[in-house]
């Protein structure tokens, strides 16, 4: 059977500069993956390649058995991809509520904002914040909950965590888990090692563009010299 | 002559041109902040709501047609020139996009010229709005009147799109970010196309409200385009709110320095952009400085 | 390209200028219209300079074509100068006076609003010319009664007038206008402008004073205007006031895109086009007023397919059929690296300082906060002569920030930084470059419209010629030094042998090379470098590595990296910053049993 999203040999550049070279990954359903590296090693620019904002310029992305390498980021998304950008990009000039009906407009199987403030407490309170109003954890909990209304097959998150306050960080991935466990599917790129760790059920690492180890998460808790190696001095 | 009743006249009258340039400059700015380009054929459009509106008002003798008929025109034209032209010229360098919507507006102006000839043409007011009112301390031609209601309700339309619908959420957002509205699932480019109809419509409908007013002719566009520039960059780029408030600024500039001498009026302006573009470029009330 | 002879383009025009009166009259081109052609084509050098070469786009010409007119047609109608070209050459001197003052304005901005203030400053000059001044210029009747000029020898003189008499006048003009650009295009200036067109942030970096030769640009199309403005009124016997129509300046835009932008001829073959259409359209076709809407029509599809105009079709025509270029014995790719190139220090080192014992670089208590967010916090960081350091932190630490301000990109919040024990804090980006303080970019800033020679030559020109040198009339193969500068430089990064191929044909290692290979043109002390080994596969990281070693003798080093193992190979002491502040410093391997350090990437927030 395969998997939910399979990654085969992606080559993605910055105009000409290398960035990827022969990336593959897959992601099955239900799994919490971790992409980890060093930063400059590729990890924004594996998701921003799954998502459509960088063209693979070879190698093949399949979701859910669609091909969807060169495809407009609006295409992709239809399909059931969405990347929680690192800077966030919520819109500023709108409201929390506004934020999130604008993301539900075109996607099929929407969460209600009952959902939402189920799962997002904090957000219900400031609903009639402008964007800009919001504190960096409530803009990634907006970022997130943005990208949670399309109910996408797949959630990319970009350095979830970089930036908050550690009381911050610990709600959020008690959040994550909380999805993770309800059977949404994520990729998640971060920094934050134990952050990510906990909430991994398989890592990648990846170094210099090149993808060097797949692990499942238990397998790099036995042995934490893997870590040092890849991503320490 | 600075006299009492000559300035509250000449107040009203900025007022009045204040309301129909924040309308134009509302189009102008939306464009320009959503797509980044700017429209030198803005002032064209204009012109090109009047003649729309002239044709259907010979057509049917309804005042109310021919405007709905300026704006009706203007949305396609708009929409059409963006699906053909403008959108191969995203990745273009800004100078290209200028000398590409400044050919644009020539060519507009010019099947005009070839259409209707180059002598001014008029559409009178509706019967109902003739004549003047007086004002107690004044008396004012009662178009002007209607015109500055006119232009109040488009403007109060046009922030109601903006500001109550899903549609004008999604232009206020591609306004801010169009890369994450494409990863939201919305086809930017169609936005691109509505924003290009929806600024274009709001030239359009000012050129035929503000035809009895004035007499159309081909050129009548010209010096719209540059006041309108100076209302966006004095309201901030990509700011509604910035458009309305550039608008009255310029208007009351306009009319109150044509008191004094009516040539120097245009030179104020310019001196307000200039000034304004080298101090505050990103402008009153404007987000960020597209350089 | 291809090796022509130096004076071609000249001897090219010359012939064609003394043919045109004999052949013209058959294309149906009368006398009055070929004098027009001229005045517009002159017209257009300046403004083809400014916007083909420098690449900004002015919509206000028109206000120093009707300055420069008014000036010499006010002199000779009020009888105050007699000699034409005396009125001629005060009026173009008026011009540029007036383009200083407006392009010292106009151009704080760039793109869209300076083409905008342009518009702005063309009506205002309109405006003031109607108006206020109508005594001196007749307002909208203009200055009627322009003579035509008069040459003297001995007892000999002759009077130009109407007709083929006249092109002979405006012909020679033309052409010594047109000798004139050629020079300029091909001075330092030339190039520079050129440079600045592709990328400023690069111009700026290797150390010219971007402004100030911008505003060169602007000037040398004022005058150009100025003088063809006087020539105009010569030719016509009257000067009109809409010679300061926006109209004017909108025309002249659209005859030089016609024509071709960036060719010196554009505007010129654009003139013809557009009055032999205005002629043939009107009255040949009978069209009427018609004819403006096909030259619009022209003009939008011209924009939007031939994007250089006429002649950069006719030239690509050309290519196409001259077939692939002869790759001769240029090989593919540039060999790798050895390991034993010989030591060569770039070009006479201009800056000879004073022996100066303390540290090259130092920085005492840099801070840099964004409104709330501090980005950088109270940094000490000093750097020995003749050292390799590398700067490495997780993200976030704050590296890209630092860096900007070493290198003047960004200036701090408080805090000093001292270079060659000169407090360098609050200077601009080209002054310090000047000093011998160069960076290299972690994304390729180069010339991409130029040659790989190109490219280096721009870079050396800054450090042979100082950050602004009016040589307009030099030409650039005569700069003192520079040819070996250039070429030592392209030794040093094994570039040498592609060094003609243009940029965009180059390989992304070759690049990376060439990158490096400009900041070295500028004989710095000390070389900063952004992830210079950023999107590169392993093989060309070792060859950058080894490229790096070879470079550091004979100046100081500091990289900021990722790939740890090229960091920890390449650099003697390594400083790592965490969280915006300086964690630790040390040797390679202090910094790697450093506790802290490894908290710092591995770490994080657990869980419960």
């Amino acid at each position: 059977m395969s998997a939910l999203l399979e990654v085969d040999r992606i080559n993605s550049y910055y105009g000409d500069s290398h960035i990827l070279f022969d990336v593959s990954l897959r992601v099955e359903k239900n799994e919490v993956v971790a992409l980890l590296g060093r930063n400059g090693a590729g990890k924004s620019t594996t998701l921003k390649s799954l998502i459509g904002l960088v063209r693979p310029r070879s190698g093949t992305v399949t979701l859910d058995g669609t091909p969807t390498q060169g495809l407009a980021p609006h295409a992709i998304a239809s399909l059931g991809l969405q990347l929680v950008p690192e800077e966030r990009r919520i819109f500023g000039s709108l409201n929390v509520e506004e934020n999130l009906l604008l993301a539900g407009l075109t996607a099929k199987a929407r969460w209600s904002l009952d959902r939402v403030w189920a799962t997002f407490p904090r957000l219900k309170e400031r609903r009639r914040s402008r964007g800009t109003d919001l504190s960096g954890g409530e803009q990634q909990m907006l970022a997130i909950a943005r990208a949670l209304v399309r109910g996408p097959k797949i959630i990319l998150l970009d350095e979830p965590f970089e930036g908050l306050a550690p009381i911050i960080v610990r709600d959020l991935l008690a959040t994550c888990r909380t999805l993770a466990q309800a059977g949404q599917t994520i990729v998640v790129v971060e920094q934050n090692i134990s952050a990510a760790m906990s909430l991994a059920d398989r890592v990648y690492i990846i170094n210099n563009g090149h993808m060097v180890e797949e692990l499942t998460a238990q397998a790099v808790r036995d042995k934490p010299e893997i870590l040092h190696r890849h991503l320490g001095v | 002559m600075i006299t009492w009743p000559n300035f509250f006249s000449q107040l009203f009258n900025g007022l009045a041109s204040g309301a129909l340039l924040a309308l134009i400059a509302s189009g102008l700015t939306i464009i320009y902040g959503t797509l980044g380009v700017l429209n030198l054929a803005h002032g064209a459009m204009f012109m090109l709501g009047g003649y729309a509106g002239y044709v259907a008002f010979q057509a049917t003798g309804s005042f109310t047609l021919a405007l709905a008929a300026g704006a009706l025109f203007l949305i396609i034209v708009g929409g059409v020139i963006e699906l053909v032209i403008i959108r191969h010229f995203y990745g273009r360098p800004p100078e290209d996009q200028l000398l590409v919507t400044f050919g644009i507006g020539i060519v507009l102006v010019e099947l005009v010229r070839f259409g209707f000839g180059s002598l001014s043409l008029t559409v009178p007011p509706p019967a109902f709005a003739r004549g003047i009112t007086p004002m107690g301390f004044m008396i004012y031609p009662t178009y002007r009147l209607v015109v500055m209601a006119i232009a109040s309700v488009a403007l109060a339309v046009l922030y109601l799109v903006l500001y109550r619908t899903r549609l004008g959420m999604v232009v206020r957002a591609g306004i801010e970010d169009s890369a994450m509205v494409d990863m939201l699932g919305i086809n930017v480019y169609r936005v691109f196309m509505v924003v290009f109809g929806i600024g274009a419509m709001a030239a359009g409908f000012a050129g035929i409200v503000n035809a009895p007013v004035v007499s159309l002719t081909p050129n009548m566009g010209e010096s719209i385009l540059v006041q309108t520039f100076v209302v966006v960059v004095i309201g901030g780029v990509g700011s509604f709110p910035g458009a309305i408030l550039g608008g009255l600024i310029a208007g009351e500039i306009l009319s109150l320095t044509s008191m004094v001498d009516p040539a120097y009026s245009g030179v104020m302006l310019f001196a307000v952009m200039t000034l304004v573009l080298l101090l505050r470029p990103q402008g009153l009330l404007g987000m960020q400085s597209r350089e | 390209m291809v090796r022509r002879h130096p004076l071609l383009v000249e001897g090219l025009t010359a012939l064609a200028l003394i043919i045109a009166p004999f052949v013209l009259p058959y294309l149906d081109f009368a006398p009055g219209t070929v004098n027009q052609v001229l005045v517009w084509g002159l017209f257009g050098i300046g403004f083809d300079i400014l916007f083909g070469y420098t690449g900004l786009l002015s919509f206000g010409q028109s206000a120093f074509y009707g300055t420069g007119g008014f000036i010499a047609a006010y002199l000779l109608t009020k009888n105050l100068i007699t000699s034409v070209l005396a009125a001629l050459v005060i009026g173009t001197i008026g011009a540029a006076l007036a383009g200083i003052v407006v392009g010292v304005i106009a151009l704080r901005r760039t793109g869209i609003y300076f083409a905008m203030i342009t518009v702005a400053i063309a009506e205002t000059f309109f405006f003031v010319e109607f108006s206020p001044l109508a005594a001196w210029t007749g307002g909208e009747n203009g200055l009627p009664g322009v003579p035509t000029p008069k040459f003297a020898i001995g007892s000999f003189s002759y009077q130009v007038s109407n007709g083929w008499s006249m092109y002979v006048f405006l012909a020679v003009c033309y052409f010594v206008g047109l000798v004139i650009a050629l020079r300029i295009v091909r001075s330092p200036v030339g190039a520079i402008l050129s440079a600045i067109r592709d990328n400023p942030l690069r111009a700026r970096a290797v150390g010219h004073r971007v402004g100030a030769y911008k505003l060169t640009a602007f000037v040398i199309a004022a005058a150009y205007a100025g003088f063809a403005g006087g020539l105009l009124g010569v030719l016509q016997g009257f000067m009109p006031p809409d010679a300061f129509m926006f109209d004017t300046s909108g025309q002249l835009v659209i005859q030089t895109a016609i024509g071709g932008v960036g060719t010196l001829f554009g505007p010129l073959l654009g003139a013809a086009v557009w009055l032999y259409l205005r002629d043939f359209l009107q009255q040949t076709l009978g069209l009427g007023s018609a004819w403006m809407l096909v030259l619009g029509v022209v003009f939008v599809l011209l924009v939007c397919f031939l994007r250089r105009g006429l002649i950069g079709g006719i030239q690509d025509l050309a290519r196409r059929f001259r077939g692939a270029r002869p790759q001769g014995a240029a090989p593919e790719e540039a060999p790798p690296l050895a390991a034993s190139a010989p030591l060569t220090t770039v070009g006479p080192v201009r800056r000879r300082e004073a022996p100066f014992s303390g540290p090259v670089l130092e920085a005492r208590g840099l801070t840099k906060s964004f409104g709330g967010l501090v980005a950088n916090r109270d940094i000490n960081f000093s750097v020995a002569q003749g050292e390799l350091r590398g700067i490495i932190g997780p993200n976030g630490a704050g590296k890209s920030t630092f860096f900007k301000m070493l290198t003047c990109e960004l200036p701090p919040s408080s805090g000093r930084i001292i270079f060659h024990g000169r407090d360098i804090t609050g200077t601009d980006v080209a002054a310090v470059c000047q000093l011998g303080l160069t960076k290299t970019y972690q994304v390729n800033q180069l010339f991409s419209r130029l040659t790989l020679r190109q490219n280096v030559i721009i870079a050396a020109l800054a450090e042979r010629r100082g950050a602004f040198s009016l040589d307009l009339l030099r030409r650039i193969d005569r700069v003192p030094g520079l040819a070996t500068q250039v070429e030592s430089t392209l030794a040093l990064v094994g570039l040498t042998a592609r060094a003609d191929v243009a940029v965009a044909e180059l390989a992304y290692g070759e690049k990376r090379r060439l990158e490096i290979g400009m900041a070295l043109a500028t004989s710095p002390s000390l070389l900063l470098l952004d992830e210079p080994l950023a999107g590169m596969s392993p093989r060309e990281r070792a060859e950058t590595v080894q490229l790096l070693k070879n470079i550091r003798r004979g100046r100081t080093l500091v990289v900021v990296e990722h790939d740890m193992d090229a960091v920890f190979e390449l650099a003697e002491r390594i400083t790592v910053l965490h969280e915006g502040a300086l964690l630790a410093e040390g040797t390679p391997t202090e910094i790697q049993r450093n506790a802290l350090v490894q908290e710092a990437y591995l770490g994080g927030v657990a869980a419960e």
